[in-house]
């Protein structure tokens, strides 16, 4: 078993009012001369809202800039899969909202497991994104006075989400996108495409540059700088199964945890209840359904196991409306966490429907007929028409199938106030590191954390961290890019070396089960403790089975895959093992051990308080734990109810 | 490279040439058709007055044919370039090739209006050649058959022959389909695209490929039946070529018949 | 769900190992396809037949497969993202498909997308088109209030049909002349509808086009095959805006 250290991690918070902490940091950090930027040079690993507005506005300061994604353009990135909207606590509306409230909401929504600090400077900031964005061409929903429009989300009682149609990711990466492509044709951004950081390299402490792939090529290719951005995206795939992006993986992040940086919560991970069920063992991905739309949907099951009766064969007293039964309040919008669980409780029981009875109807005939089928259209057309093109079934005419899906990991990086990690010079953005959503994310946050720390946190911190270190020169002809190389290419020989009888997607396929029955919705210390048992003898068994063709000096994308599950498969033990640490129930992680009478989440306040950052040591000694406390002192600590 | 060669050779000012000189085109094929239409009245007599008005202030018509010239030369001169360079810019063939369009009316085996604008251009082209060496070049290329004629009774005699009025049936037919396309194509090289008048530009656009064509093709019926040529008018004397240069029209000429 | 019988198909697929190399067809039998499979996932589930019987798997872009990211994309039976309109290769499923079809499946083409390998091609032309000028040049940090600047609502619709552009490529793909005017012109058409692109509108259109040209892409001849090839549905009214913009720029830019 792992070793708690309760050494407290140094997270730089300013000292002071909460209010003042933010402005106090940045006037106490050093400053580069701008003359002397252009001395240095920033590796950026990712492009997605994180990595291109860092890259741009590090790029604008002066900085050379490297930026480096696996993708064939910055442009394809994930976040640009983000449908509804972001906040801002803009009060544009003039319902009361404030700077303050998003950071409660955000406090409350993360159920009490993040960092202060850092979520009020989110809250602080995110006015400055929508600014940013609207100059930039961003074409947010407009009034018809020409003002911005706002629309209402999920966990807050103020609107408060700014929008493009169902397309706001794309828009704002499309944003962060351009700042980025100006950059490039001004020649302070080199953007390198389809490369894959494979390691990071680590000399004397700092971190000095990165090993990737080419992927066109096969070629390893080495990158030195003063400091490395890591904006690589969540680890939602090592259930097999999600919502993200095919490409989504955990590489990067767990390669630098390899060299020292700290992983912390990697439990937390987020399932979102409104997805296109599962519907055949080929099934590649899962699609996400806006959560808007349990604003008109209601959510049921048959009230007899296994009725085989068409849905709108099944009579009103033949049905269980199972959130409005049990959360009479908020009925169908109870929080992501609460119906995910709610919807798995039923099918578990055994009243699931669909081929596969793991699915749940959401049902819109009653807003049809209060509201008519156009006005149901005009809200959620598009939704609708997506579920048709997956599912060939009409939304309007017959209640659509939903179940939850692995939808974003709160877990990530641990990185302290100034986003570094514990490697100096190792900064970490986005959703790679834990900082802002504690044990859940509330709607609408994801994309306003990875532009505020993109746009208007590392511009600042990563100045103050080359300003301050004397950083000695350094190339890519120091022995440790060499050696670092060596062992990037070596991981390559052996995938390529075993030449066995599994595919890597039979074996991902394999985890993704093992994760999700024992790691997803609901965990208990039996199955977990099973689970860590399981992900050893898969990791034994792929790199005794696995079974890659090619060669690893051209493009390869079943070799890519292969190496990115290699890391899932160490990553997942490390999620386990968090995850049976945890005796708790809190925001997206439930241990069935831990709740109350009624079966909701009971968070254990006392004991676990605490960001859970653990500490690589190595292939055949457990990780160390080291707890960072969490105080709360602007907030108090309740417990959520949503009866 | 100045701002003018710089904007001609990009693909966009290219197409806005292309779109210029089209319509002109355009004009000038309703200017002649017009023209042309004279024919059906009065006999030739109309024709024939109109025809040697246009020809009565050589520099006028000096300057207009160049204009007229130029708007040809710089329309296919662009073609055949783009079309060089389009068919560079897809490099690799693909082995099926099939249309997402629903909406093509006219659609013969793959082959639409749109799709095959130089090929249909290369035609009107070709009859371009023909066309000009009747009745531009006539006296030259067709010597004593047609030469000092009066216009009217030129086209009789060449329109006569089945295979030349055959030719410029299909001309014409090929004139109809390029402007078919053509037409409302060159609005949208302009600019020109807006959901209040695009239906109007369209319905336009088909209602002239087939006042065109069936202009220009009516020609054909004119010239192997009704167009019959007078036997006197065919054996006219040889000397007479250069009846049309040196003396005005002779009125009494067309009573003879 | 409507019961649908499993398909077995034909797949004659492009294969060509490198750029340098030389591509040809190879054709593979599939059996038991459900018609509730995307494309995507049927070449999966033919990528680990092949893998099985030692052949390297085909290579194919993709990534987010909900329709969104645009990086998947091939030709099917001649149609870029196949048969239906407004639909990404992703998002298209077996179901539109008979038993016992024969599917021809090729990368787009076009000399300025180069194949990397199989039905994978290079397509960063598009992002040299966007760097020439795709941007509103404001720094971090300087932006006003998102308040001060007005946009009326139809002028925000309008931008925003532009802005939804996935850049997959399919408009190229499509076009008889391989032309990415229709990429070139959703940018160009989404910053000329609004105040922000205003201060750079000429020099945006210009360049780009330079940019377009440069990178070896045809002329637009206004057969709309791109809009119906476009999986965003994004209307060539955005071409003819870009005519616009450019002649007007070609005509009164002050270089």
């Amino acid at each position: 078993m792992s070793t708690a250290v309760e050494t407290r991690l140094n997270s730089r918070v300013p000292t002071g009012p909460l209010p003042d902490q933010w402005t106090k940091c940045k006037n106490e950090l050093k400053l580069v001369a701008p003359n002397n930027k252009r001395k240095f040079h920033v590796i950026v690993v990712g492009s997605g809202l994180a990595g291109a507005s860092a890259a741009a506005s590090l790029g604008e300061l002066g900085y050379n800039v490297t930026c480096v994604t696996i993708h064939d353009s910055p442009r394809r990135a994930h976040s640009i899969a983000a449908q509804g909207g972001i906040n801002a606590a803009k009060n544009y509306q003039n319902d009361g909202d404030s700077t303050w409230r998003l950071f409660v909401d955000t406090i409350k929504g993360g159920d009490y497991r993040s960092r202060e600090s850092n979520v009020y400077r989110l809250a602080e900031v995110s006015g400055n994104i929508i600014d940013q964005c609207v100059a930039q061409g961003v074409p947010f929903a407009r009034e018809y006075g020409g003002t911005l429009a706002n629309r209402t989300f999920g966990g807050a009682l103020v609107s408060r989400t700014f929008y493009c149609r169902g397309q706001t990711g794309q828009q704002l990466l499309l944003g962060a996108y351009s700042a980025l492509m100006r950059q490039v044709s001004a020649g302070k951004v080199k953007v390198l495409p389809r490369r894959e950081m494979l390691d990071l390299v680590v000399v004397d402490g700092c971190a000095r540059g990165v090993v990737c792939r080419n992927l066109v090529n096969g070629q390893m290719e080495t990158y030195a700088g003063h400091a490395v951005l890591l904006c690589t995206g969540g680890y939602g795939n090592v259930f097999y199964l999600s919502t993200n992006a095919k490409g989504c993986n955990v590489t990067a992040a767990w390669r630098a945890h390899r060299r020292g940086a700290y992983f912390a919560n990697p439990c937390y991970t987020q399932i979102h209840p409104t997805c296109i069920p599962v519907h055949g063992d080929y099934q590649s991905k899962l699609t996400l359904m806006s959560e808007s739309l349990r604003n008109d949907g209601r959510v049921w099951v048959p009230k007899e196991k296994g009725d085989q009766r068409k849905p709108t064969d099944i009579p009103e007293e033949d049905r269980d409306y199972y959130l409005e039964r049990r959360y009479p309040t908020y009925g169908n919008m109870v929080p992501r966490d609460v119906a995910s669980r709610a919807a798995k409780e039923r099918c578990d029981a055994g009243y699931g429907v669909g081929s596969t009875k793991m699915a749940v109807y959401l049902d819109f005939s009653r807003a049809i007929e209060e509201q008519g089928e156009d006005a149901i259209r005009r809200k959620y057309g598009n939704l609708f028409d997506m579920y048709e093109k997956i599912t060939d079934d009409n939304g309007y005419k017959t209640p659509m199938m939903i179940y939850p899906a692995v939808h974003y990991t709160m877990g990530g990086l641990w990185v302290d106030y100034h986003l570094q990690s514990t490697i100096p010079g190792l900064f970490v953005l986005g959703e790679a590191n834990f900082s802002d959503h504690g044990a859940n994310r509330l709607g609408a946050s994801a994309l306003m954390q990875g532009l505020a720390d993109g746009y208007f946190i590392i511009p600042y911190t990563v100045g103050h961290h080359l300003a301050s270190q004397s950083l000695k020169p350094v190339t890519e002809a120091h022995p440790k890019f060499k050696e670092t190389m060596i062992d990037a290419r070596s991981r390559i020989e052996s995938i390529l070396a075993v030449s066995g009888t599994r595919t890597v997607t039979d074996l991902h396929r394999e985890l993704g089960k093992i994760m999700w029955n024992r790691c997803g919705m609901s965990r208990n210390a039996e199955g977990l403790e099973a689970a860590l048992t399981e992900i050893k003898e898969l990791r034994e068994e792929f790199w005794r089975t696995i079974n890659v063709l090619g060669s690893g000096e051209a493009f390869n994308q079943n070799l890519e895959y292969a190496g990115r599950l290699a890391d899932f498969l160490e990553f997942a033990e490390l999620m386990a093992r968090d995850a049976l640490e945890r005796k708790e129930s809190a925001g997206g992680h439930f241990r069935e051990e831990y709740q109350t009478e009624e079966g909701e989440a009971k968070r254990d306040d006392e004991n676990f308080c605490h960001v859970a950052a653990w500490e690589y040591q190595g292939d055949d000694s457990p990780h160390t734990l080291h707890k960072e406390h969490l105080d709360f002192q602007n907030v108090e600590l309740t417990t959520r109810s949503y009866k | 490279m100045s701002w003018v060669t710089a904007a001609l050779r990009s693909s966009v000012g290219k197409k806005f040439v292309m779109g210029i000189t089209g319509l002109f085109l355009c004009g000038f094929l309703v200017i002649h058709l017009a023209g042309n239409l004279l024919l059906y009245i009065g006999d030739g007599t109309v024709y024939n007055e109109y025809a040697h008005k246009l020809h009565s202030n050589p520099i006028l018509l000096f300057v207009a044919e160049v204009i007229l010239f130029a708007g040809f030369l710089i329309h296919i001169y662009l073609a055949i370039v783009t079309n060089r360079e389009n068919r560079a810019a897809r490099g690799v063939r693909y082995a099926v090739k099939k249309t997402k369009r629903e909406d093509r009316t006219v659609n013969l085996f793959g082959w639409t209006p749109d799709t095959t604008m130089f090929a249909s251009g290369a035609v009107i082209l070709g009859f371009l050649v023909v066309h000009l060496s009747d009745f531009k070049f006539g006296d030259i290329v067709h010597g004593e058959r047609i030469a000092g004629l009066e216009p009217a009774d030129k086209a009789r005699i060449l329109m006569s022959d089945a295979i030349r009025a055959g030719i410029y049936l299909v001309g014409s037919i090929f004139v109809g389909i390029h402007v078919s396309h053509g037409f409302w194509s060159a609005f949208q090289s302009l600019g020109v695209n807006h959901p209040k008048y695009n239906d109007w530009i369209r319905k336009v656009g088909i209602a002239f490929a087939i006042i065109v064509a069936v202009g220009f093709g009516s020609f054909f019926v004119w010239g192997i039946s009704g167009g019959e040529v007078d036997p006197a008018v065919e054996e006219a004397p040889v000397g007479s070529s250069s009846v049309l240069e040196t003396a005005p029209p002779r009125p009494d000429q067309y009573t003879q018949k | 769900m409507p019961a649908h019988k499993q398909l077995n198909l034909t797949l004659r697929v492009w294969r060509q190992p490198d750029a340098g190399s030389r591509g040809e067809f190879r054709d593979y039998k599939l059996y038991s396809v459900s018609p509730e499979m995307s494309f995507l996932e049927m070449l999966d589930v033919l990528n680990e037949q092949l893998l099985e019987e030692g052949e390297e798997p085909v290579a194919f872009d993709h990534d987010c497969r909900e329709g969104i990211c645009g990086t998947c994309g091939v030709v099917i039976n001649g149609q870029p993202h196949g048969p239906m309109q407004g639909t990404t290769t992703c998002q298209l499923h077996m179901r539109n498909f008979e038993d016992g079809d024969l599917i021809v499946i090729e990368p787009w083409r076009a000399s300025a997308f180069p194949v990397v390998r199989d039905l994978v091609v290079n397509r960063s032309a598009f992002d040299r088109i966007i760097q020439a000028g795709g941007y509103v040049s404001v720094r971090t940090g300087q932006a006003p209030d998102g308040n001060a600047i007005l946009v009326p609502s139809p002028d925000q619709a309008g931008a925003m049909d532009a802005a939804a552009c996935i850049g997959c490529g399919a408009c190229v793909a499509a076009c008889k002349n391989a032309s990415a005017m229709l990429f070139t012109a959703a940018k160009v058409s989404h910053l000329a509808q609004l105040p922000q692109g205003e201060p750079e509108r000429k020099q945006r259109a210009l360049q780009m086009i330079a940019t377009h040209d440069e990178e070896g892409f045809g002329a637009c001849t206004n057969t709309y095959e791109c809009e119906a090839a476009c999986p965003a549905e994004i209307s060539v009214s955005h071409i003819a805006r870009l005519n616009r913009e450019y002649s007007k720029a070609m005509l009164t830019a002050r270089q």
